[in-house]
């Protein structure tokens, strides 16, 4: 178990695969340093994959925030070119309900336009015909550059990018220990999840990208972060309700944004701090889904009788400044801490605090001062380099206007167009590998079995994030026993592929439970008697999950059995 | 329109129920939707195979564990035995042939490899009495290029868990080829609309070539939706014997049987309103005299009894909304846990409450309405409370029983 074997020196470790890390590592990669990224479960496990997917326009923050609304127009415009195929250009709208004060449009808009962002002040019937799902009473309209991002894939275009840069890329290695020396962090000592092997890996410097679990990762130099865990919760329903981004015009406050993805919309979010140990398995309420529908049918009535799909929570990774019990009135700002100044610690970086819109941003930050501690002068291009998916020759077109006239491919190859941009075209489509095996989000045998070999994907969980597989309305009800499937064969272990599909199973439940009545329900009951009942499945005479595929509801079954 | 028994839900116990009324000459009227959980039926019938977690061996011998509200208590221990020989009797008459009897349990072949605990196993499904105790010593797995709904290799792996040689081969048909042109296509009851005619011929061609010294060919459960015709034909043309194993819903079995079941019952007298729902109910004196149709309009249909077999939730027999579990067509009294957030288990393979919701019954299955009991309208099937039908794999038991139960019931009673 705790055999130790030695490994290559690297210019730099980024611990932790969101947004951040994925985004710090391509930096570090194109910038000519020898790079590894570490990833205790799998990219976007944490908060990237648990937030809105909303493409700020920073309007929500111009009022009490200038400078993440700076950042984030800027950032904003930035994705919309670099990430073309992971954006959806929506618009946004903030509107005013009449229960809401008028008198605050106008100030709004101001520091809307200080902070340069684009936004004007339309008829509220103007609105309507925008985006006919939003609440007819509305008696104000501001439009903004809002839209929507898919975290998922622009965390994956980082890490495939820093690939391709020469960085090595470990999922499923728990940071278990920093290496030090002298007072000096020399590297970090890992373990692999799926075989308990430790190993230590050596770097000249130490990117703490960790997001909330940040906090543990400087803990273990030493040193004090004080970050403020605020729980965030949101809901996902059955359809796209909008096709615009739909916010409240007021000051932030639970459940004010609805966002349409995909084929879904969300609402978000509440706020509440937590206990940091709590930060890892995260349970929505039944009071937290009760405000969310309540304040979420301001905006949109028709929430009210959509189906909702599940409910889900992250955690944002704050840094405590006072005593705010709701977390809001906190900067989203980007914290950069050189701990070599900070706490007399060299060879150690934490990156953290920002927000997905600004993780290109915070990377740069962190590489920046990398190169400057590494005595390096190499210049910063992520801002104005496509990542994978969304390079074109045609130089400013994105894909995304273009593979609307993509009319002679099949469904599942423009499902693919839309997920992996110009990646699309390593994928195989010919013979069987046309079938499909998630009818509900077009996903065929030829792009399940993609990610397998290139994006990384080790089990149904880790398919779901690179492909959407079991995300739409039958929540994997009938596309993961076909997942699974394919997964058994094609890593040559069927047992426990099927383990890995109880596991999922349960992953799903847990999203829907808190919402579980009406078509959920049906859709739960569906599920149970199919898996339990015609297939026959049984975890119990099943092999072990192991620790890298366990859930966060296994862990927390294990948790209780230790109790 | 006026009928002895107006029975409101076309599934399985609608329909036994139907059937064994029509066949006592009563006149007897069956309202459905026409889609029924028959459609997404395993290919087994379940009796009993385990109470509170434990396998049970002999279903009629645990059946005293049971809660005393469940199903089977309010049938009677002593019953159980020669209404299930009935139940099976009534699917034979209809044309359903079935292996297994009450006493003994027998085991069915999962699309996964298990070996699930069942009763009554339809005509052609794979099974066996014990999975140590099958006869085959090869068999041989075939599934059709691109069909995704079987799991030839896993079936592979149930069948050497059992001490059986296991090989797996796929068949190309150009037919089902064109089928996948529209993706979403390639599943059960679309192929099984295909092969028949010229497509079966080619089909067994095909198996007749595999050779090898396997017994059996176990093929996916996607031929014959309307009759038993296409197996028996297919079985005719090929050398080796043929069993089928379920594959994911929909089930070409469980449509087959609702439309055998449907035409025997059409046979004997009885009136099918397909497509149609009952949209509310007149009562009078603690009564149900008559129901009103979505197609009928103002014309109400009356009966002397009535019979509600609507289902579970999967049905739409009952409807969770946040905050209580209804019966949407009567606003019956329902058995349920208040909190919503008791009604779950947070681990999706434990046994769940809300499964074991249902109506509100009394001892011979009549329903009750703001706590009076309703004396001519009965419950049978899965909407019936006090079973978890998946954990003790009953669901199907307790629909053929209990439409046994209460048509016997009624026969006896005018």
């Amino acid at each position: 178990m705790d055999k130790t074997e030695s490994t290559p020196h690297y210019d730099v470790i980024v611990i932790g695969a969101g947004a951040t890390g994925a985004g710090t590592a391509r930096d570090c990669a194109m910038r000519g340093l020898k790079v590894l990224l570490v990833e205790r479960f799998d990219f976007t496990a944490g908060a990237t994959g648990r937030n809105h997917g909303l493409l700020h326009s920073g309007a929500r923050y111009a009022v009490t925030d200038h400078e993440s609304a700076a950042e984030c127009i800027r950032e904003n415009m930035t994705l919309r070119k670099i990430a073309s195929h992971c954006v959806e250009e929506t618009g946004g709208l903030f509107v005013t309900l009449p229960d809401d004060d008028l008198g605050y449009q106008a100030t709004f808009v101001e520091s809307c336009h200080k902070a340069g962002i684009n936004a004007e002040i339309i008829d509220p019937k103007d609105a309507l015909r925008i985006e006919p799902a939003v609440n007819p009473d509305i008696i104000g309209a501001v439009k903004v550059p809002d839209g929507a991002v898919d975290p998922f894939r622009l965390t994956t275009a980082n890490v495939i990018d820093a690939k391709r840069h020469g960085a090595d890329i470990l999922t499923y290695h728990e940071v278990t220990g920093l290496n030090m020396s002298q007072g000096r962090v020399t590297g970090v000592t890992l373990r692999d999840q799926r075989t308990g092997a430790t190993r230590r890996m050596d770097a000249d410097l130490v990117i703490n990208t960790a997001g909330i679990w940040g906090h543990g990762i400087c803990a273990m130099a030493g040193i004090k972060v004080n970050m403020f865990p605020a729980k965030g919760a949101l809901l996902i329903f059955g359809h796209r309700v909008n096709n615009v981004v739909i916010n409240r015009c007021r000051k932030p406050a639970d459940a004010d944004i609805l966002v349409p993805g995909d084929t879904i919309s969300l609402i978000g979010t509440t706020s509440s701090r937590v206990p940091y140990e709590e930060c890892d398995n995260m349970e929505v309420t039944p009071q937290e889904v009760d405000i969310l529908l309540r304040e979420g049918c301001q905006i949109a009535p028709s929430l009210a009788y959509t189906r909702i799909l599940r409910a889900y929570a992250g955690v944002r990774p704050l840094v405590a400044a006072d005593n705010d019990p709701s977390g809001r009135s906190i900067s989203r700002g980007i914290v950069c801490l050189d701990h070599a100044t900070r706490d007399g610690v060299e060879g150690f970086i934490t990156i953290t605090g920002g927000k997905l819109m600004t993780y290109r941003l915070m990377a740069e930050w962190a590489t920046d001062l990398a190169c400057k501690k590494l005595g390096r002068t190499a210049e910063c291009r992520t801002a104005t380099t496509r990542l994978p998916g969304s390079e074109t020759t045609d130089s400013d077109a994105p894909v995304s206007h273009g593979k609307r006239h993509i009319i002679e491919l099949g469904a599942d190859q423009k499902a693919a167009l839309g997920r992996h941009g110009t990646m699309t075209a390593d994928i195989e489509f010919a013979d069987s590998n046309d079938a499909l095996v998630c009818e509900c989000e077009e996903v065929s045998v030829g792009e399940i079995r993609y990610a397998i070999r290139e994006l990384h994907a080790h089990n149904l969980v880790n398919l779901r994030r690179r492909t959407r597989l079991g995300m739409g309305t039958c929540q994997g009800c009938l596309c993961a026993c076909r997942a699974a499937s394919i997964l058994g064969n094609e890593l040559g272990d069927r047992r426990q592929a099927l383990t890995d599909l109880c596991s999922f199973l349960n992953e799903r439940w847990k999203g829907m439970l808190p919402v579980a009545w009406g078509q959920t329900l049906v859709e739960a009951q569906f599920s149970s008697w199919l898996y339990q009942g015609v297939c026959g499945l049984d975890p119990k005479v099943l092999p072990a999950v192991r620790k890298a595929d366990r859930t966060s509801a296994e862990c927390d079954q294990m948790q209780q059995s230790v109790k | 329109m006026i009928y002895d028994t107006i029975i409101i839900g076309g599934g399985l116990s609608g329909l036994v129920a139907g059937v064994k009324l029509a066949s006592a000459k009563k006149r007897v009227a069956i309202i459905t939707s026409g889609q029924s959980a028959l459609h997404f039926l395993s290919g087994s019938i379940g009796l009993l195979s385990a109470v509170d977690g434990e396998p049970v061996s002999d279903p009629i011998a645990s059946l005293e564990k049971l809660p005393e509200n469940h199903p089977y208590n309010k049938i009677g221990a002593g019953r159980i035995s020669s209404m299930a020989g009935e139940a099976a009797d009534i699917l034979k008459a209809a044309g359903i042939v079935v292996d297994g009897n009450a006493g003994e349990t027998r085991y069915r072949l999962t699309p996964l490899g298990a070996w699930e605990p069942t009763w009554l196993v339809m005509d052609g499904i794979a099974s066996c009495p014990h999975p140590s105790k099958c006869p085959w010593r090869k068999a041989t797995v075939v599934n059709f290029h691109g069909y995704l709904d079987f799991f030839p290799e896993y079936v592979a792996d149930g069948l050497r868990e059992a001490g059986i040689e296991a090989e797996c081969h796929e068949v190309k048909l150009p037919e089902l080829v064109r089928l996948r042109k529209s993706c979403s296509e390639m599943r059960a009851a679309s192929i099984a609309k295909i092969l028949r005619g010229e497509v079966l011929r080619k089909l067994a061609i095909e198996l007749n070539a595999l050779g090898g010294d396997s017994e059996v060919l176990l093929l996916p459960a996607v031929i014959g939706l309307k009759s038993m015709q296409e197996t028996e034909e297919l079985q005719a043309m090929v050398k080796k014997t043929i069993r089928y194993v379920p594959v994911i819903p929909m089930s070409v079995a469980g449509v087959r049987a609702q439309s055998m079941l449907r035409n025997y019952f059409e046979k004997l007298g009885g009136t099918y309103f397909l497509g149609d729902s009952v949209s509310r109910g007149n009562f009078s004196d603690g009564r149900l005299e008559s129901v009103h149709t979505a197609n009928l309009g103002e014309t109400v249909l009356e009966a002397d009894d009535f019979i509600l077999a609507t289902g579970s939730f999967f049905s739409q027999g009952l409807v969770a909304k946040p905050d209580a579990i209804v019966e949407p067509v009567f606003g019956l009294d329902v058995d349920q846990t208040a909190e919503r957030t008791e009604r779950y288990d947070k681990n999706f393979f434990a046994p769940q409450r809300y499964m074991r919701f249902g109506v509100e019954t009394d001892k011979e299955f009549r329903v009750s309405r703001g706590g009076k009991t309703v004396a001519n309208l009965r419950a049978i099937g899965s909407i019936l409370s006090g079973a978890d039908p998946l954990k003790e794999g009953s669901g199907a038991g307790i629909a053929l029983l209990s439409a046994v139960c209460v048509a016997r019931k009624l026969i006896t009673l005018n």
